[in-house]
């Protein structure tokens, strides 16, 4: 397995992550299965949102993103690709950044853990460690 | 790992790389769908599960000593109440999401009457004052839209928000097009606390411990219900109506009582 499709991989369980609590978001899942910390009280409250629009539909569009990026960097004409290989970066250093925001709102603020918004910051963060090293292989092969 | 697609043909016939490749791109798919099915089999399970188990009352239908706030029509075949807290979250994701097809789709139609009791919960510090404002809001005919607009803009006011409520909620009182001096003189002094104390008084009578709590003709459902669920207690308790004229003209009788 090459390190984009890994990110592939990564991509999608992020997908099903951020897609539980949109569900939960928007009214379809009723209770969130949170065995540590305060899921309701973190994604109920006036941060759970941002322009408008629901962090883990912003969470969801950003893993959708990082999916195509991968896949398409997957296909063996792009596998070489170092605008995709920074693409990904780019993307993943963000939603590090944006995700160590939320968790700092999460212990600082609303004074409330999310398990699941946890899982997928520490997701980013791998992410982020599997896009670098990709990088790099590209950037010694070109 | 990575490398072994990057070096390809290195030492090696094309053909035996690229039947290894497509052997590996292959085995990367089955994984992928097998992880997408077993995630969206999870999601649906979840969607699926009963998200909260009713509770019977012990009575039929246990006439109500508080009015609360009427919407539709009093004598529909089914009366429906519900507790609720205006800071509570999940009081105000049931007001924003669920309830506008609960009035459009089984309140406007006839099949229910709908009661709102106050249930302020005392960690709510604003939650009093927001009872009061929506109280204040009905003496000129307009509860209902500074329910509403209390519940959409929950997080601008609650206890996280502000310690001044008040503030806040002029703005709705002049959105909405009330009595700006009235509101503020029913609001300052507090003139329908006692109503709001017998709307929680209700709810403590009939042992409510969560919001929001509904009260479905014969069953007490508390949690945010989804419109499916709600329309299934209100279809249950319209055949239980029609089943028990008995009990139904108990609650008629009830109801002609709080008029």
């Amino acid at each position: 397995m090459t390190r984009r499709q890994a990110l592939a991989l990564l991509a999608v369980v992020g997908i099903l992550i951020a897609l539980y609590l949109t569900l939960y978001k928007i009214g379809v899942i009723g209770v969130l299965s949170c065995s540590i910390g305060s899921c309701e009280t973190v994604n109920t409250s006036k941060w759970s949102m941002l322009l408008g629009i629901p962090i883990a539909e912003w969470g969801l569009a950003a893993y959708i993103a990082l999916f195509g990026l991968a896949i398409a960097g997957s296909a063996e004409a792009r596998e070489q690709s170092i605008t995709i290989a920074r693409l990904l970066v780019a993307l993943a250093g963000f939603s590090v950044l944006v995700s160590a925001w939320l968790t700092y709102l999460e212990l600082f603020v609303i004074h409330a853990i999310c398990i699941w918004c946890l899982t997928s910051a520490l997701l980013w963060v791998v992410i982020l460690a599997v896009s670098v090293a990709d990088l790099r292989a590209v950037s010694r092969g070109a | 790992m990575a490398d072994k697609g990057v070096d390809r043909g290195r030492g090696r016939r094309p053909g035996v790389v690229n039947k290894q490749r497509g052997n590996s791109a292959q085995r990367f798919y089955v994984v992928l769908a097998l992880i997408a099915v077993v995630g969206a089999l999870v999601l649906i399970r979840a969607a699926r599960t009963p998200k909260f188990t009713p509770v019977a009352t012990t009575a039929p239908i246990i006439p109500a000593q508080a009015e609360g706030y009427l919407l539709g029509n009093p004598n529909a075949p089914v009366q429906v109440m519900e507790f609720a807290d205006f800071e509570c979250p999940a009081c105000g994701n049931f007001s924003v999401i669920t309830e506008p097809d609960v009035r459009t789709r089984i309140v406007n139609t006839g099949l229910a009457s709908y009661r709102f009791f106050d249930f302020p919960l005392p960690m709510h510090k604003n939650t009093m004052a927001a009872s009061n404002a929506a109280a204040c809001a009905a003496d000129q005919g307009k509860f209902w839209e500074m329910h509403d607009a209390l519940f959409r803009n929950q997080p601008d006011w609650n206890t996280e928000a502000t310690s001044e409520p008040k503030k806040i909620f002029l703005g709705y009182v002049k959105t909405l097009g009330l009595n700006t001096d009235a509101w503020e003189k029913c609001f300052d002094e507090q003139l329908h606390q006692n109503r709001i104390l017998a709307n929680q008084a209700e709810g403590s009578r009939r042992k409510v411990q969560s919001t929001p709590t509904f009260v479905i003709g014969t069953r007490m459902i508390p949690g945010a219900l989804s419109y499916d669920q709600f329309k299934a207690y209100v279809d249950s308790a319209t055949k239980e109506a029609a089943s028990a004229p008995a009990a139904h003209a108990d609650s008629t009788a009830a109801k002609s009582r709080t008029q």
